[in-house]
């Protein structure tokens, strides 16, 4: 009897390789045909190949701006697309697809757009493409910059290159605001955002995965203007900012925007990076609720006032907002054209008990309530300010809202009671009117469906706003918006305010970047250096 | 064939040792199997307790501890590193004293911890003996629901939960406790299983005893022991998802920390201040480390007595 | 068989088609509103309701669930708010990173925790074994998304040698595959090792080793076929939950697949996108389960389909 072990069984065992055999390569096919489908390997480090990688910190649903107003996404969108205008890094309107846009009379506008303009197809740009694409951004629901326009103008075409912008009232901001609207072929507009389809920009797309908001753009061999200095860009979305400063270190990518105060605290001082920070035209405030009651205290502007004594912005600004935003001087940031100082936040906490003591004011309490995300450093700015109005004998409670969650309800005071909001208000057109018109120029008819910003109905104030926006004479314009910024102010409207500072941070090699206080930059004109 | 009891350690093993008709010594007692087994049962549960109180005590006394308060902010003492300023783990970026913040967020995380164990350890228990006892319908539902719960994408569904209601700590308690009941229930119902078919089920049933009687009175006890165990090594789980929800957005309220929460306020500061992220992810690891070797070992032991089916 | 096979497809469909029909409910009684988190921050109330009307959403809640079944059995799971294209697109179009990762880091974990779990059977209940228990018992302690974290920054910003974030080449795939089988790793070598132990005690291997055969061959030839079963489940299992629970790694790497995608589903309410991403996860996790479950008969001719319960 010989001892031997019993044979496996064969066929089972040959089965089961074969499974494993197939099961291994299916699994490596399918990770490799999953990582070719990005932007294949490599690219990183943009120096070489004249390739610019771009971390934004949101995902680029598309390459539209119907409904994606946020900073960056405007810096990809316009190298794709153009507007007639653009604003620039002196938030001064500058001719782009326009050859003249002038104002011709108190309503009317004369426009004549360039004589060599293509789109990347190669078709030329007509009026017809201005026409429908004032039509597409009228009919998209929900839209921020249709709140920029009073009033939409109609297009009344003179030439088959001039035509006029016609408004019932005056518009005197309309080359401003006309900055946002861009211009594609009117075959391919629709009334949402586009998802591809060409432009007249100096890039055209050559990939995009919207899904993970990935985008790769090659330089327009057709575009009418110098053409653009980089080959490619490749534009990744990185949400976690503590991983685009980590691959802007290492070298992953070129260019991060929108850096947040303890990134650029983490980034300053390595050599071969650098900071660029510019003021912004986004105001950051703690609104007080003025849905209150009258026999609220907060319902008083005094107490408001002695509440912001209670603040010490010096030491948020350097400790916890990195020193990169500046402390608001008047009821919208100095940047925005037509914007004057009309006052200071002064740190008094002494002064502050004073004054509540003088008013009668004892053991006040305040819920503080924001949407995590809504500015950099939030829930530490919250938290900050929450023992500041301690030390004054004022209770806050905070309350964070997640993204998405039930904020907007309680904005309107529909869900639950508070007295101050952290909230951003951004002005993309540069102008101190678009911002007053959104937050400050409130009147009772909106307020009956709570359409006001948090209950802010000042009449006078409205009609000084109201006025100022169709005075056609600048120095008039001025002196209305002015009084109107001294008239807010003097309401006392929040708690602390302050302007970040658009930030950008890149490898040293990457130049010309001009970054605008609106926080985007023209990639036409960035090279890759030594 | 050894009868020199001289070089055996313990005088009342040898004694044993000299008193009983065996070849075995103490010295190969000591080697056996089932020794060696015991006495790294014995070492993890006393690894384990250390571990797991060197947190949990400190984070008990949290309040009398001579610490500054967790939200007494300083912000000019912020970031400061380790052994600095009179902080032991170094400060915040508000200049809040990490080690306080980290032991008022342990009480936090723990009392998720413990209630949502609790919780998922009185569902698990009720529902896995009733499946195993009842059979029939009741069997049947318990099992489809385990089936499914165990395909889903649970940690989708829990922040999907906590995004939907709101972080309130009943919220993210009731939340964890759902996710870990399958686990409790499915040793239950298999330990019932062996249970019932005992002869004295059939003896009290012959004597008239009600089913739930039954079960509650005389099957239960028998089973209770070993699902603590697990519900023990659960609290281990709880720790862990509590603060990877509160890591991605979903704990409770502010200023409250959490050590999720404190890891992902500090994740924004790792170039520079290492101590934020680092610190209390040690923290958490040793509670749980502690935690998971003493279950470990009392697990170990459990087993051995009850005899070594799974 | 057939049959055994219809059945679980029936029940493992219905088990999917309920959690989706739950996830639609729940999702649309809870707090937050989809239009809000979409239009800009001076949207009127007139202008909310438009953009409620143009998703369906001003519907009766029976109404969208009817809809949205109707069109479930066409394939369209719908359109995505944020995205403003069909969901399952969008999903799809991330479903590669995701499954990437969750093979990776199985095969990483195969490969590290079996043979690692065969030497602690081998050694059982020795100092050295008792060493690698505490060791994987810690493994299994740390919270991902800290060791994700801590790898991190010692991989990506102390020594610079693998990218910190996203998918650029095959080397940002590195850290997350280290960081998710970190923890599976810890998992199934220590049920490799229970399961072992119990083989190598067992009479049939007394007999073989009586028989003179080498320890390797009764490791490997008889001891781990035994055990093959419970280990390729657990595996099996693991990978399941892994196609739809990498939500913490995929967020601390900004690694671009559904776990991510999830999350900023939830930040906007994107309703349809929340649904088409339970649905296809949990679909993916149901048909792995399944077809672990089909391998049983090849590994173990003892096992019928079908027939008996192994419960």
């Amino acid at each position: 009897m010989s001892i031997h072990t019993p044979p496996p069984e064969l066929s089972r065992r040959s089965l089961l390789r074969g499974i494993a055999l197939a099961g291994g390569l299916a699994a490596f096919g399918g990770t490799l045909t999953a990582c070719s489908s990005p932007t294949g390997a490599g690219g990183a480090g943009g120096a070489a190949g004249g390739t610019l990688t771009l971390a934004l910190n949101r995902s680029l649903v598309s390459l539209d701006n119907k409904l994606n107003q946020f900073d960056a996404a405007v810096t990809v969108q316009r190298a794709v697309r153009q507007a007639l205008t653009r604003i620039d890094e002196k938030l001064t309107p500058q001719l782009v697809l326009a050859e003249k846009f002038e104002l011709t009379a108190p309503t009317q506008w004369t426009v004549k757009l360039r004589d060599n303009l293509a789109y990347s197809d190669g078709t030329p740009v007509k009026i017809d493409d201005v026409v429908t694409a004032l039509t597409m951004y009228q009919q998209v629901n929900g839209s921020f910059l249709a709140s920029f326009f009073p009033e939409w103008p109609k297009v009344v075409p003179v030439d088959d290159k001039t035509f006029t912008l016609e408004t019932e009232s005056p518009f005197p901001t309309l080359d401003y605001v006309m900055a946002n609207i861009l211009i594609t072929p009117a075959g391919a507009n629709q009334p949402q955002e586009l998802q591809d389809g060409v432009g007249s920009g100096p890039y055209v797309v050559t990939a995009a995965n919207r899904g993970t908001g990935e985008y790769t753009l090659k330089r327009n061999p057709k575009y009418w203007g110098i053409a653009a200095k980089i080959d490619t860009i490749e534009v990744r979305f990185m949400p976690e900012e503590s991983s685009r400063v980590v691959a802007l270190r290492s070298g992953q990518v070129d260019v991060i925007d929108s850096v947040s105060p303890d990134a650029v605290k983490q980034l300053a001082g390595l050599s071969d990076i650098k900071v660029e920070t510019v003021d912004g035209t986004r105001l950051n405030q703690l609104f007080y609720n003025f849905r209150k009651p009258r026999s609220h205290p907060l319902a008083n502007p005094q107490v408001r006032q002695a509440l912001s004594h209670a603040i010490n912005g010096p030491a948020l600004i350097d400790n916890v907002l990195g020193g990169v935003v500046t402390a608001a001087a008047g009821p919208v940031p100095l940047t925005l054209a037509g914007a004057v100082k009309t006052g200071e936040y002064v740190y008094d906490p002494t002064k502050a008990k004073q004054m509540l003591d003088s008013l009668g004011v004892k053991n006040l309490e305040v819920k503080i309530i924001w949407e995590s995300g809504e500015f950099a450093n939030d829930a530490s700015v919250m938290e900050a300010v929450a023992q500041m109005l301690g030390d004054v004998g004022v209770k806050a409670t905070l309350q964070q809202f997640e993204p998405g969650g039930d904020i907007l309800k309680w904005r309107q005071g529909r869900a639950g009671d508070w007295d101050i909001l952290g909230n951003g208000f951004p002005s993309p057109t540069g102008l101190a009117s678009t911002m007053m018109q959104g937050m400050y120029a409130g009147t009772a008819a909106k307020e009956a469906t709570r359409d006001t910003y948090h209950g802010y109905v000042y009449p006078a104030i409205t009609d000084l706003v109201v006025k100022a926006q169709s005075e056609v004479d600048r120095t008039a314009r001025d002196k209305l918006l002015a009084d109107a910024q001294k008239a807010i102010w003097d309401t006392w409207p929040c708690l602390w305010a302050f302007v970040p500072k658009a930030v950008t941070a890149r490898r040293s090699q990457v130049e010309g970047i001009a970054l605008t206080p609106a926080n985007n930059y023209d990639v036409l004109n960035v090279r890759l250096g030594a | 064939m050894s009868t020199d009891t001289a070089t055996s350690t313990s005088s009342a093993t040898a004694a044993l040792a000299a008193d009983r008709p065996s070849m075995v010594t103490a010295k190969q007692l000591s080697r056996a199997t089932a020794t060696r087994q015991r006495r790294s049962a014995h070492a993890k549960m006393w690894i384990g307790a250390t571990c797991a109180l060197l947190v949990i005590l400190p984070v008990a006394l949290a309040n009398v501890l001579p610490l500054p308060g967790p939200d007494q902010q300083q912000l000019t003492a912020r970031l400061l590193p380790p052994l600095t300023g009179g902080h032991l783990l170094g400060t915040d970026q508000l200049g809040r004293d990490l080690l306080s913040r980290i032991l008022h967020g342990g009480q936090v995380s723990l009392t998720v911890g413990v209630l949502a164990v609790v919780v998922s350890g009185i569902i698990g228990i009720v529902a896995g003996s009733a499946a195993g006892f009842l059979g029939g319908w009741v069997d049947s539902a318990v099992s489809r629901l385990l089936e499914a719960q165990l395909s889903l994408p649970l940690l989708m569904m829990l922040l999907l939960v906590v995004a939907l209601f709101g972080s309130s700590i009943p919220v993210i308690t009731f939340v964890i406790a759902v996710a870990q009941w399958p686990e409790v229930a499915r040793l239950t119902r298999s330990l019932v299983l062996v249970e019932r078919e005992k002869p004295y089920v059939a003896a009290a049933r012959v004597l008239g005893l009600h089913r739930i009687a039954i079960l509650v009175r005389h099957v239960l006890p028998n089973v209770i022991k070993r699902a603590t165990v697990v519900v023990l090594l659960l609290l281990a789980q709880a720790v862990l998802l509590e603060s990877a929800l509160s890591y991605l957005g979903a704990g409770p309220q502010r200023p409250f920390a959490t050590w999720g929460r404190i890891i992902s306020d500090g994740q924004d500061f790792v170039t520079t201040s290492w101590w934020l992220v680092t610190m209390p992810g040690l923290v958490i690891a040793i509670l749980v480390v502690g935690v998971n070797l003493f279950g470990d070992g009392l697990r170990d032991r459990v087993r051995r007595r009850k005899g070594s089916d799974t | 068989m057939f049959r055994y096979l219809a059945r679980r497809i029936t029940q493992s469909a219905l088990t999917v088609f309920l959690t989706v029909s739950g996830v639609f409910f729940l999702i649309r009684l809870a707090p937050g509103d989809p239009a809000a988190a979409l239009s800009s921050p001076v949207a009127t109330a007139a202008e909310l309701d438009r953009v409620r009307a143009q998703f369906g959403l001003d519907k009766p809640l029976i109404n969208q669930y009817w809809i949205f079944i109707k069109h479930l059995f066409t394939g369209d799971l719908g359109t995505s708010f944020s995205f403003q294209s069909s969901a399952l697109d969008v999903v799809l179009s991330r479903l590669p990173y995701t499954i990437t990762l969750a093979v990776t880091s199985i095969l990483l974990t195969t490969v590290i925790a079996v043979p690692l779990g065969v030497w602690m059977a081998r050694n059982a209940d020795t100092a050295r074994e008792f060493g690698a228990n505490v060791v994987t018992i810690a493994a299994q302690s740390m919270p991902d998304f800290w060791s994700g974290i801590m790898l991190l920054t010692i991989f990506a910003v102390l020594i610079p040698v693998l990218p910190a974030a996203g998918f650029a080449g095959w080397d940002g795939l590195v850290l997350p595959t280290v960081t998710v089988a970190i923890l599976q790793i810890a998992l199934i070598s220590r049920m490799v090792r229970r399961d072992m132990v119990a083989n190598l005690n067992a009479p049939y291997l007394v007999v073989a080793r009586a028989r003179g055969l080498s320890n390797g061959a009764l490791t490997w030839r008889y001891a781990m076929r035994n055990s093959a079963i419970p280990v390729l489940t657990a595996l099996g299992t693991r990978f399941a939950a892994m196609l739809n629970g990498v939500v913490v790694v995929e967020v601390v790497f900004g690694w671009p697949g559904v776990g991510s995608l999830v999350v900023r589903a939830l930040e906007t309410r994107d309703y349809p996108l929340i649904t088409a991403t339970v649905l296809v996860t949990a679909a993916l996790a149901v048909l792995v389960q399944l077809l672990v479950d089909l391998a049983y008969p090849l590994l173990d001719p003892r096992v019928r389909l079908g027939k008996g319960a192994t419960s």
